[in-house]
């Protein structure tokens, strides 16, 4: 067995006495998605903001490609290839959307290649190529979500790691953001997908794990995507 | 000639624009660092200050402007750095309060090195005072100094915007600036974003010393400290959570002190800092972010 | 606990009636420092009335001091040596001499008064925005009191004020102050104010107008200050300048080396820094020690405190006493104790 892309082994954080991670395990291998499904509070973001370095974790490990990221900071874990697409879409609303992209290359490790993937991303994103020179303030909802997979991507990432990207988008543009992940997926890309939507993380993704109070409770497979809620509650209680 | 409304003549005009200039590149100096590291840098006006001391040494040495300027240069990007190194790198975790508290002490710090140093008394850079002189423009007698320092201050503001608008690293700093975490988590190197606001006010602050002691060649321990002072009011006043308006609001400080200076006789003028200061807390308490600001742009901490 | 509780008003009290001792067992001219040192524990726990509690910063005390000298000083004046040094006063404080005691509550209510007009607006604001503000009232007290002649001296000096500062009222009013900010911790208000220190949502959140708790702080504060500011006009000629910048940056520094969120921090802060202040200050006129000719250069006594406050502020931020209150090491001996028993 091959090591997988993205490994988190025994992950505890703790923010001062409470204890938002409690021994969370699980990995993502090129061309999956993993689901991470859970109610607010879950220890969720905290997983993903451990991964990128951004809080240290109190034990456990995060190993990319087999090596540990633990300790290193944030711009250096996203030049070892693993891009966030963080909690609330976190796009810099004063720049362009053209400078929002180009952002995405500071996590790049090497600057060859990057037309190419700022193709595929245009590609990718229509509306974000056709509103290059807009302030990204002025995008709608749906298209600053776009527009910060869009900016993960440009960064060449092996790991995606998407917070949340469904929050407060209309129903149509939640289908176009989980469609684009497929895609994504289909290119060879490890997703963690951090989500409330459980059944339709379930359907979508190749595991889901579920997280309740930092553990993890549960994991599931796209067969139980009709079931999700009625699993999910019953491990809730 | 003079422009009837103030009985201001266009010397004073002149020269107060030069000063207006001289402020706005402070100003920029203090946003840099603000916008990166959240911290406002009372210690900034030191800065001039050592600057200011390199070239008095300069010129009582008989060294030639080629020297001067240059060592000017090398001290206060040097002292910038060390700044940044010795204090506010251990501090960056620390309240924007505290770091407040700390740089007040390294002013003073500064300052008392200096005294040590070079005594009270002060000393005289006088290399550049041949640009005091007047040059006669459509009949018209303006100080060279006024434009050089307009002059140079828009060259420094044209290069500024250029450099962070065209290139990567300006990009970073205007990221880091709005949103230091998610410009770190996308990658943006943060030490070499610091750095570079860092030298690039330290640069600033090493210009504005040869143009302050061209004005005034008696160096002294608290030399541009009053500077200082007001320009930190016209960064509040402008919006220090913006590069723009916070440069805005130190050329307006500078323009206004110069033209209400000059014009202005003493008994009226003196009350001035009080109305600065004034203008300074009614900002804070009403729009903290600050006068040339548009609405839904005032992100300053508040409680 | 109850002796715990005692023992922290006891020991700052202890620290001052040391020093008291010290000075009456000292030359006259090194008794100057300990009376300027007891006037700097005035200031510095008016200091930390305020900021020790609410954890605002404020850059502003010093304008209180300074309103309180003015008050002191233009009211207890002889009324034959003011005009000489204050020929544009008001005709009616130029007609009228107070004493002594008088002097000094006045110079705490004028102090208490300025604080409260500047505290209504001002104690909305926290972090920066309060830095900055009390900043600029500092510059703006200041800048009035230098050139605005009718209440004050302007750009004179306050000499011929009686010099009622001695050994004896210094340490008295030392000790008021430490006894005033020990009961004013004790009491309800300040033990609401400083849970909006330690965390002002939940302190809200259970119904603590912080607004109303920092204001009630920063008069009290601005109390102590006016009145540290009547014992400095009554011990040494006071002006403008002696009332601004320096003043700030010394008696921030003595509490936040003491240890700016415990009374304690504030008193030891003031009386270490004064001490190592006072011993520059008579090294840079030149002194002996250990038989050696000692000549430090003017300076050094800030360029010493600035280090040294900067080396707190990097390597204990909670200052030498930690910000936390005296309490006695016996107590650990015996924790020792059970841990062995068990």
């Amino acid at each position: 067995m091959s090591t997988p892309l993205l490994a988190i082994e025994g992950l505890e954080v703790r923010h001062g006495a409470v204890t938002a991670v409690h021994g969370l395990s699980l990995e993502v291998d090129r061309g999956e998605i993993v689901g991470l499904i859970g109610p607010n509070g879950a220890g969720k973001s905290s997983t993903l903001h451990a991964i990128m370095g951004a809080v240290r974790p109190a034990a456990g490990d995060v190993r990319v490609r087999g090596e540990s990221v633990v300790g290193k900071r944030p711009e250096e874990v996203a030049r070892q290839g693993v891009a966030l697409v963080p909690e609330g879409r976190r796009i810099f609303a004063e720049l362009s959307v053209e400078e929002n992209l180009k952002l995405g290359l500071a996590g790049r490790r090497t600057r060859d290649g990057a037309d190419d993937d700022f193709a595929r991303v245009y590609e990718l994103f229509p509306a974000v190529r056709e509103s290059l020179r807009r302030k990204a303030g002025t995008l709608s909802g749906g298209q600053q979500q776009q527009l910060a997979i869009a900016r993960a991507l440009v960064a060449d990432p092996e790991v995606l790691l998407l917070d949340e990207p469904s929050l407060g988008l209309a129903p149509r543009m939640v289908d176009v953001v989980f469609e684009t992940l497929v895609t994504i997926r289909d290119r060879g890309l490890a997703v963690l997908l951090v989500e409330q939507r459980a059944q339709r993380t379930v359907a979508l993704a190749d595991r889901s794990h579920v997280l309740a109070n930092g553990q993890q409770r549960l994991t599931l497979g796209p067969e139980s995507a009709d079931d999700t809620a009625a699993l999910v509650s019953a491990y809730m209680a | 000639m003079t422009v009837a409304v103030l009985n201001i003549d266009w010397q004073t005009l002149a020269d107060a624009t030069g000063l207006g200039a001289i402020y706005a590149l402070m100003a920029v100096g203090i946003g840099l660092v603000f916008g990166v590291l959240r911290l406002v840098n009372f210690a900034y006006g030191q800065l001039v200050m050592a600057g200011a001391y390199a070239l008095a040494f300069a010129s009582e040495h008989g060294w030639s402007l080629w020297v001067g300027i240059p060592l000017c240069f090398a001290v206060v990007v040097t002292l910038s750095m060390l700044m940044d190194r010795i204090v506010f790198r251990p501090l960056r975790t620390q309240s924007p309060a505290v770091m407040l508290v700390a740089t007040f002490a390294v002013a003073f710090l500064l300052q008392s090195i200096a005294l040590l140093w070079f005594g009270p008394l002060g000393k005289i850079a006088s290399s550049l005072a041949t640009l005091n002189q007047p040059v006669t423009v459509s009949g018209v007698d303006i100080r060279k100094i006024a434009i050089v320092a307009i002059g140079l201050g828009a060259l420094c503001l044209l290069a500024l915007v250029l450099l962070l608008g065209r290139t990567r690293v300006g990009l970073h700093m205007r990221a880091a600036a709005m949103d230091f975490r998610t410009a770190e988590l996308l990658g943006v190197r943060a030490g070499r974003v610091i750095g570079a606001a860092v030298v690039i006010s330290g640069v600033l602050a090493a210009i504005v010393a040869v143009m302050l002691t061209v004005q005034n060649p008696l160096v002294t321990p608290d030399f541009a400290l009053r500077d200082t002072i007001l320009v930190l009011a016209g960064v509040v006043l402008g919006g220090m959570n913006r590069l723009v308006p916070a440069t805005l609001g130190g050329f307006a400080i500078g323009f206004a002190s110069g033209l209400l200076g000059g014009a202005l006789p003493t008994n009226q003028s003196q009350y001035l800092p009080s109305f600065l200061f004034a203008a300074v807390i009614l900002v804070l308490l009403f729009r903290p972010g600050g006068l040339f600001t548009r609405e839904g742009q005032q992100a300053v901490e508040r409680v | 606990m109850r002796r715990a509780l005692l023992l922290q008003l006891l020991a700052p009290l202890a620290l001052v009636a040391l020093a008291a001792l010290v000075g009456t067992l000292v030359s006259t001219s090194t008794e100057t420092y300990v009376i300027n040192a007891l006037v700097n524990v005035v200031i510095v726990v008016a200091l930390y009335v305020f900021i020790g509690n609410s954890g605002v910063l404020s850059f502003g005390h010093i304008s209180f001091v300074a309103v309180g000298a003015w008050a002191a000083g233009v009211l207890s004046m002889p009324v034959e040596e003011k005009p000489a040094i204050m020929p544009h006063l008001f005709g009616l404080l130029g007609e009228h001499t107070v004493g002594n005691i008088w002097s000094l509550a006045l110079a705490a209510a004028v102090g208490a008064a300025y604080a409260l007009v500047v505290g209504l607006p001002l104690m909305r604001l926290s972090g920066l925005g309060a830095g900055i503000a009390t900043f600029g009232v500092l510059e703006i007290t200041h800048n009035v009191l230098r050139y605005w002649e009718k209440i004050g001296p302007g750009l004179n000096t306050f000499s011929a004020v009686p010099e009622t500062t001695g050994l004896l009222q210094a340490s008295l009013g030392a000790a008021l102050a430490v006894i005033v900010a020990f009961g004013y911790r004790r009491m309800r208000f300040g033990r609401l104010l400083s849970a909006t220190r330690e965390d002002a949502a939940a302190a809200r959140a259970v119904g603590v107008s912080v607004y109303r708790q920092r204001l009630v702080a920063f008069v009290l504060s601005g109390a102590l200050a006016g009145f540290a500011g009547g014992l400095l006009v009554h011990m040494l000629p006071v002006n403008t300048e002696s009332v601004y910048l320096d003043l700030t940056f010394l008696t921030l520094a003595m509490l936040v080396i003491g240890g700016a969120t415990s009374l304690w921090g504030a008193v030891v802060g003031a009386l270490a820094v004064s001490a190592v202040d006072s011993f520059l200050a008579e090294a840079e006129s030149g002194i002996h020690l250990f038989g050696r000719s000692v000549d430090f250069p003017a300076g050094t006594r800030i360029v010493v405190v600035g280090a040294l406050m900067a080396l707190v502020l990097i390597l204990r931020p909670a200052g030498l006493t930690g910000g936390r209150e005296f309490s006695v090491p016996l107590a650990r001996p015996r924790r020792l104790l059970t841990k062995f028993a068990r």
